[in-house]
């Protein structure tokens, strides 16, 4: 798994990589049991503060997405939370009606809006340039 | 007691009835990672100075694990790695030569450290210190004030005038110190995304004081920048009397307020402070908040 954080970014860093590990479980490549790096490591590979690495493993175990097993590392949750479909429909319903507008008030059509959906399923399967959306504009 | 690092009141004046400092109180715990901000002329090389022992304070105090740095200077320094603003290395020696001087006056010099920077930066102990360029020659200097291993590594604009490719390589080498040290580290910078990168919190001296202290997380998240237009407020003092403004300035027909608050929260107060509607808040990285909050000269108080 790829990860890329970006300080210009709006999300804080801890953030960054929490929406993309969860985006790496909800598309599949990342899948229960696997290993993930260290803190450490990871910290010294996206060259960011390892506490800010430590954090966002922190705020994934609460949320029951992965597990620090003493001595052996850190792993996806055997058993991922179960998310009550009826609490996110809502929501969902809300993010469609806003990707609609969004892309009706550019001017594109819904053909377009299906094709954006199909991008988006294709970065979050195989990981395409996840998280790399936004150009980055870090050194000026 | 856990603070490594603590100021208390500092004052500072280099002249009279203008001071650099003035009431700088705030302290540093073990394995922090602190970024010291502020605009040039603020205050923090003299704050950096003063915790070296290189410069006494006019009026209150400070303490470097537990000790006054100008009382027990040996004692502090040893356990203290310093990379100054313009560090000036002997330009006649060989790197070589200078890491050997080093070697002798720190018995806790770690030579597999030593070999890891060297190798990490491609520096050669036969290269004099003279035709280094000017990144290289900061290498040089953190590596000679990491390799005693001190608790705490102080760094004053490490990366100025350093490119990008050095400056990343100069964080690596930072980060693992952090990963396998646990070093505290106060370092003052203008590089706003170096500073998100490896900093858990920012400290910002403005006028003298400490404008803000906070964690970068919790900047990020618990503050925004709100856009009003001009005509509905009536002047800063206005807006800064509205619950969990920070600071407004104004920049051609609008002010720029910053509040210490998500920003819904902070669009419904403005609403109710101000009776306007559709106040739009947005939360900004770090380098936008430090222009906000010390960038123009803000309107003077009514």
């Amino acid at each position: 798994m790829q990860l890329i954080v970006n300080p210009a970014d709006d999300l804080p860093l801890y953030r960054q990589i929490m929406r993309q590990i969860t985006e790496a479980l909800a598309g599949g490549r990342l899948k229960r049991g696997d290993k993930l790096p260290s803190h450490r490591d990871l910290a010294e590979q996206l060259v960011i503060a390892p506490l800010t690495v430590k954090k966002a493993y922190d705020e994934l175990e609460l949320l029951g997405f992965i597990e620090t097993q003493r001595g052996r590392g850190t792993f996806v949750c055997d058993k991922l939370p179960r998310v009550k479909l009826a609490d996110q429909r809502e929501q969902m319903e809300m993010s469609a009606r806003k990707l609609l507008s969004q892309a009706y008030l550019a001017g594109l059509g819904f053909d377009d809006v299906i094709k954006i959906l199909k991008d988006a399923e294709s970065e979050l399967t195989h990981g395409r340039s996840a998280g790399n959306r936004r150009p980055i504009k870090e050194e000026l | 007691m856990n603070g490594v690092l603590e100021f208390n009141n500092i004052v500072r004046s280099y002249k009279k009835n203008l001071p650099v400092l003035n009431g700088v109180t705030f302290s540093v715990n073990a394995g922090e990672v602190v970024g010291l901000l502020g605009r040039n002329g603020a205050g923090k090389t003299t704050l950096i100075r003063i915790a070296m022992g290189m410069l006494y304070p006019d009026g209150g105090s400070v303490q470097v694990f537990g000790l006054s740095p100008t009382a027990k200077p040996v004692e502090v320094k040893k356990r203290i790695g310093f990379v100054a603003e313009d560090q000036v290395l002997p330009g006649g020696s060989t790197i070589g030569e200078l890491i050997a001087f080093h070697r002798r006056i720190f018995p806790s010099w770690d030579e597999q450290m030593e070999g890891r920077i060297l190798d990490r930066f491609s520096l050669a102990y036969t290269s004099k210190i003279r035709r280094l360029s000017k990144g290289q020659a900061r290498q040089v200097a953190l590596l000679c004030a990491v390799c005693h291993r001190p608790e705490l590594l102080i760094l004053d604009e490490p990366a100025a005038g350093l490119d990008p490719a050095a400056r990343r390589e100069f964080l690596e080498v930072s980060i693992q110190l952090l990963n396998r040290e646990g070093t505290t580290i106060l370092f003052s910078s203008h590089y706003m995304n170096d500073v998100e990168r490896i900093g858990g919190r920012v400290v910002l001296l403005d006028e003298g004081r400490v404008r803000l202290d906070s964690d970068l997380d919790r900047l990020r998240e618990d503050f925004c920048v709100a856009m009003v237009p001009k005509a509905s407020a009536p002047s800063a003092a206005a807006l800064r009397a509205v619950p969990g403004c920070v600071g407004a300035r104004l920049v051609f027909e609008d002010w720029h307020v910053v509040f210490q608050a998500a920003p819904d929260a902070a669009e419904a107060q403005l609403k109710k402070s101000l009776g306007t509607n559709g106040i739009n808040c947005v939360r900004v990285p770090l380098e936008e908040m430090f222009v906000e909050l010390v960038g123009g000269k803000r309107e003077k108080e009514a």
